[in-house]
């Protein structure tokens, strides 16, 4: 082993702990990293597997742009394309199956949670792909509810040859006959079940409707005819239409997916940059504290290339190690996740998650990410640590003056974008406002090595009032501000953390202001009848409108007011439209209205029964860059329409999706949609509540799609969702400050160290054990306090900020986050009287001869 | 290499008013395999001297010649490759690397010069075990006395073989035992192995084991004394003239 590996490795080994405490900054940093970028790949690869499953092998796939159903007619463009072999219309939808449908024993997890129903017609559908029956016979055009499943979905369900199996339709449950078993299934998915077109059709009231187009084409076709063909088809089919190979996984579900990741990975990303933090300082301090070696080194005749060597190897050791175990202990957190996580997305999103998915990019960008950022963190300190001439470094005291002049500027620069992050508050502007929460952290950092000082001082003078008092408080003042880079920097990463804990206090203060009410107004009703998904809509068959009819003349019964679903495509965006009766909505449930070309919300409502106009949330209005009075084109499979924007409103179950709201009128004329997806329901005031509950649940056994539940009760779950959420945050966000632990706890032991020789004079002229542990631990109060200090001030700016951010999509004003800081001031002190423990048990342990005769 | 020559040799610290001459206009010579002790008061510039000397620092006039080098006109790399091969360095505080062994210390810098770390370990052996440390030689510093601490030191200064070993108050840092044992050893060195020594110490009685001193005062060399054979124990002649030029 070279020089600079042998002693990288030795002065790791030499100081264990510290060693030991960076190292975890490291680890920390790449296992929320890769753990987190684990479980999204796992689920988009199960949604793909759930999709695949239901394109089978053909050669290509075309479906509407939207994903809607569009007229069995444009498979007539097919007819003459050349290179076509054969195709095959189908109406293929997944559909969701109630919790405890085939085994009414909700003690028992379900086997079935979805099936894909598709509807084909049987002798199109034979010339696309094979269909080898183990048991029965092939569907025939003239069958009405038969159906071919799987040996394996037949085993499962326990049914057999000329059985019958249910599913959940528009008109409540629909009855299958099963004619033909094909072989066990061994590819991931939901269930196949085959039946005719029309059965299709009206189980999912989509008359003379299909979705997708499967196309074989000419045997033994090149890669470039293939390419010709693929394009003859498109060209048959026209722009609205999607020629694949492989038909998209959801993208309403995707899109969630991608902003919980995103979310995560800025969560790992700041992590490994505090970790980052931590090795740049604890570097910084090793430099220093080996100053006297260095210079030796220098003076025996190690050239500058030598001493950046040992420094980076100490950063690459650990940045190994650090990402190696980041790596291991991530996928354990990513594999665990996924697991806790499989039944909770069986039971509401009705995906079969499968095993954890890595690939080969996240391990290289983890790699990369972890051993990169500790290298570069070593690389400043080890760049000074080559400038320093032997003299110097064998003359420590040489060094003090480069940093007052070097802190001088960055105070200046600080200040300066201090000053302008404020104005940008007040400029009101959020293109001004959203880099300035970046900004303010930079400025912050930069000015806290020339505040260290007063602020120690001031500090100082607050602690000796009730605790170290007999001069200890000033000696520990002095001694933080020995060094006013070193403790900058530690101050600097408890701002961090505290800034994010309050901030996120700040956002929760915020939301849960206007949180709690918006579910109130808009899910309040005295019952709401929720499909199996509620978040992605396209997934559940809904009911007919019979059925809100039928609940509207249950005596007592005030009024019903259900919401139907299409997608639908607007300037290249996949967007959801949700329609309404502009008349019963108001009156049973409420949007959240930020902004409204009419004097009041009633306007807004009514005018959507005028022509077509529409209601859009804050996400399709930002996802359009279109302002309230503009009009969008939106594509449909019948044409494109031209709707006008006439409100900025949000609902609670789609705030982060693209929502649009029309009426009922126009979501038929234009997308021919009738079935309900969501409803609710008030009863009169003078109701007889009992007799109209049995009433409303006799009749709702009919419809098993729909679990019945009242508005309070939903209401209580879902506060009690949030106010987990919220706790939950709260912990992975202290999580995320612990970083900051270390890097202080790193800073006082080095203190000690160094001051070995000092702590045991102290001792010698009759200083107590006591005083002396007194003496660290008000070192550390100090830090934290100056720390939690400006971690308020940035809290505060990047809770704004957030909150700025969110409005966009969710209608909410910044409240004040006095239980945030309450929090963040909590932990500062915590943290403060933790860190001191290992490093003043240190000091006031050392033997007074030896301590003086260190060196 | 041949003598060593400083010629008007000047260091100053600061400006203006508050403008210290540490060495101003020294010139000295030192002849090849000379033991040189280099005494006087606190502040008189000893040790400016032995860091201009060895390179470590730059005068702010005059210069040394080395070997026919003159290190003013070397840059960084090349001081500290003459540092590496030529020149060996012993400091009071001992200065050894607290996480290596004896032995690696010792080698310390012939590894740094790129020799294979058996070959390097084998020469600083060598040198441990002709000074009595070898069954001490994967201890660490923290498990070795002061004195023993010293004496890995001279080995790692002598480990490359240089011509000119420079020792900064060696034994500044040990009891009355271990000072005789380091000033003689380095005497035997400078004797046995024709290496050339200089050594700054404020102990009379520790150079009294050199061939020559030179007494600096206020920056400047006031005198130089030619020592008598005497095996060390003319450190009463040496109390003398420091008390003349004391007055």
């Amino acid at each position: 082993m070279n020089i600079e590996l042998t002693l990288a490795y030795r002065y790791l080994g030499g100081r264990k702990l510290r060693t030991f405490l960076t190292t975890l900054a490291v680890v920390f940093g790449v296992l929320v990293i890769f753990g987190m970028n684990i479980i999204l790949p796992t689920m988009i690869e199960s949604l793909q597997a759930n999709v695949q499953g239901a394109s089978g092998l053909v050669d290509f796939s075309a479906t509407h742009i939207s994903g809607e159903p569009f007229s069995i007619s444009v498979a007539d463009q097919l007819k003459n394309a050349d290179g076509v072999r054969a195709y095959s219309p189908s109406l293929t939808r997944v559909v969701n199956i109630p919790a405890d449908f085939y085994d009414d024993d909700s003690n028992q997890p379900d086997k079935v949670t979805a099936l894909s129903l598709v509807g084909v017609i049987p002798e199109a559908a034979r010339s696309v792909r094979a269909y080898p029956l183990v048991e029965g016979r092939y569907l025939e055009d003239a069958d009405t509810n038969a159906v071919i499943i799987s040996r394996t979905l037949a085993d499962s369900l326990n049914a057999h040859l000329g059985g019958t199996i249910r599913i959940p339709s528009v008109d409540g449950t629909t009855e299958l006959t099963i004619v033909g078993i094909l072989p066990a299934r061994t590819s991931p998915g939901n269930e196949e079940i085959l039946v005719n077109l029309p059965t299709a059709q009206t189980i999912t009231n989509q008359s003379g409707k299909v979705n997708t187009i499967d196309i074989v084409i000419e045997t033994f076709a090149s890669e470039e005819r293939r390419n010709e063909i693929q394009t003859n088809i498109q060209n048959a089919f026209g722009k609205n239409y999607a020629v694949g190979t492989q038909i998209s996984a959801d993208t309403q579900m995707f899109a969630s997916l991608q902003l919980g990741q995103a979310m995560m990975n800025l969560f790992g990303v700041f992590a490994l940059f505090m970790g980052g933090f931590i090795i740049f300082n604890t570097f910084r301090t090793i430099v220093a504290e080996r100053r006297r070696d260095i210079g030796m080194l220098r003076a025996l005749g190690a050239n500058r290339k030598t001493i950046i060597g040992i420094i980076l190897a100490e950063g690459l050791f650990q940045g190994i190690l650090g990402t190696g175990l980041g790596i291991f202990f991530g996928y354990f957190m990513g594999a665990g996740i996924v697991k806790a996580m499989r039944p909770m997305m069986t039971q509401f999103l009705n995906l079969q998650i499968g095993e954890p998915v890595i690939s080969p990019t996240l391990v290289i960008v983890s790699i990369a990410l972890g051993v990169g950022v500790t290298v570069a963190a070593g690389l400043f300190p080890a760049l000074s640590a080559s400038r320093v001439t032997p003299l110097e470094a064998l003359r420590p005291s040489a060094n003090e003056k480069l940093f007052e002049g070097r802190a001088g500027w960055g105070a200046v620069g600080g200040a300066v974008i201090i000053i302008l992050t404020l104005l940008a508050i007040f400029s009101g502007r959020a293109e001004f406002i959203m880099p300035g929460g970046f900004f303010f952290l930079l400025g912050l950092v930069l000015i806290t090595p020339i505040l260290v000082r007063p602020l120690a001082l001031l500090f100082g003078k607050i602690l000796a009032l009730f605790y170290a008092r007999r001069g200890i408080s000033d000696l520990a003042q002095g001694n933080l501000t020995r060094q006013p880079s070193r403790a900058a920097v530690t101050a600097s990463t408890t701002m961090l953390a505290l800034t994010v804990i309050i901030a996120i206090g700040g956002m929760i203060s915020s939301l849960t202001f206007t949180l709690y009410d918006l579910i109130r107004a808009n899910l309040g009703s005295d019952y709401l009848f929720i499909p199996p998904s509620i978040a992605l809509w396209s997934s559940n068959v809904g009911a007919n409108k019979d059925f809100a009819e039928q609940l509207k003349n249950i005596d007592g019964v005030d009024e019903v007011s259900a919401l139907r679903y299409s997608s639908a495509v607007s300037n290249g965006q996949l967007i959801s439209l949700l329609s309404m009766d502009p008349v019963a909505f108001p009156r049973v449930s409420a949007l959240f209205f930020q902004t409204n070309i009419f004097a009041d919300e009633v306007s807004a409502y009514a005018s959507l029964d005028e022509g077509r106009n529409m209601i859009v949330n804050g996400a399709l209005l930002a996802a359009l860059k279109k302002n309230v009075g503009d009009t969008v084109n939106i594509v449909t499979p019948d044409g494109s329409f031209d709707y006008r924007i006439v409100a900025v409103a949000t609902d609670m179950l789609n705030a982060k999706v693209t929502t649009g709201y029309i009426s009922h009128d126009n979501m038929k004329k234009d997308f021919g949609v009738q079935d309900d997806v969501f409803i609710q329901l008030n009863l009169k005031k003078d109701a007889n509540r009992q007799a109209a509950d049995a009433a409303i649940r006799a009749l709702s056994a009919n419809y098993p799609t729909f679990k019945v539940i009242s508005g309070v009760e939903y209401y209580n779950t879902m506060k009690s969702q949030l106010d987990a959420t919220f706790s939950a945050l709260y912990i992975l966000f202290f999580v995320l400050a612990i970083p900051s632990l270390i890097a202080m706890i790193n800073t006082l032991t080095i203190g000690v160290i160094e001051r070995t020789r000092e702590i045991g004079m102290i001792r010698a002229v009759g200083g107590t054990r006591k005083q002396i542990r007194a003496m660290i631990v008000s070192e550390a109060l100090l830090l934290s306090a100056i720390g939690t200090a400006f971690g308020i001030f940035g809290g505060l700016y990047l809770g704004y900020v957030i909150v700025i951010a969110l409005e966009s999509i969710f209608p909410l004003g910044f409240v004040f986050p006095t239980a945030g800081i309450l929090i963040g001031i909590a932990i500062g002190l915590i943290f403060g009287i933790f860190a001191a423990f290992i490093p003043a048990r240190q000091a006031s342990r050392m033997n007074v001869v030896d301590a003086l005769r260190y060196e | 290499m041949s003598n060593i020559q400083a010629e008007k040799l000047t260091k100053t610290y600061g400006a203006g008013s508050t403008k210290i001459t540490a060495l101003d206009h020294v010139n000295i010579t030192i002849k090849e395999g000379e033991f040189v002790a280099i005494m006087g008061p606190s502040g008189c510039g000893k040790s400016t001297l032995l860091h201009l000397l060895g390179g470590l620092d730059k005068p702010s006039e005059g210069h040394v010649l080395i070997g026919g080098h003159n290190l003013t006109d070397l840059n960084d790399d090349k001081l500290t490759e003459l540092r590496r091969r030529k020149i060996g360095f012993i400091f009071q505080f001992f200065n050894l690397i607290p996480v290596l062994s004896a032995v690696e210390n010792a080698a310390l810098p012939v590894t740094l010069d790129g020799v294979k770390p058996a070959e390097a370990n084998s020469k600083a052996t060598e040198w441990l075990t002709r000074f009595g440390l070898s069954d001490r030689l994967m201890n660490r510093p923290d498990q070795l006395s002061g004195g023993q601490q010293q004496r890995v030191a001279i080995a790692r200064a002598l480990v490359a073989d240089p011509e000119l070993i420079l020792a900064d108050e060696p034994t500044g840092n040990l009891d009355t035992r271990s000072s005789d044992e380091i000033a003689s050893l380095l005497r035997d060195v400078s004797k046995q192995y024709g290496r050339t020594i200089v050594m700054v110490t404020h102990d009379p009685r520790i150079a009294a084991y050199a061939n020559r001193i030179i007494f600096l005062k206020d920056g400047k060399v006031v005198d130089e004394t030619l020592l008598e054979k005497k095996n060390g124990k003319n450190a009463e002649d040496v109390m003398e003239k420091m008390k003349q030029l004391g007055d």
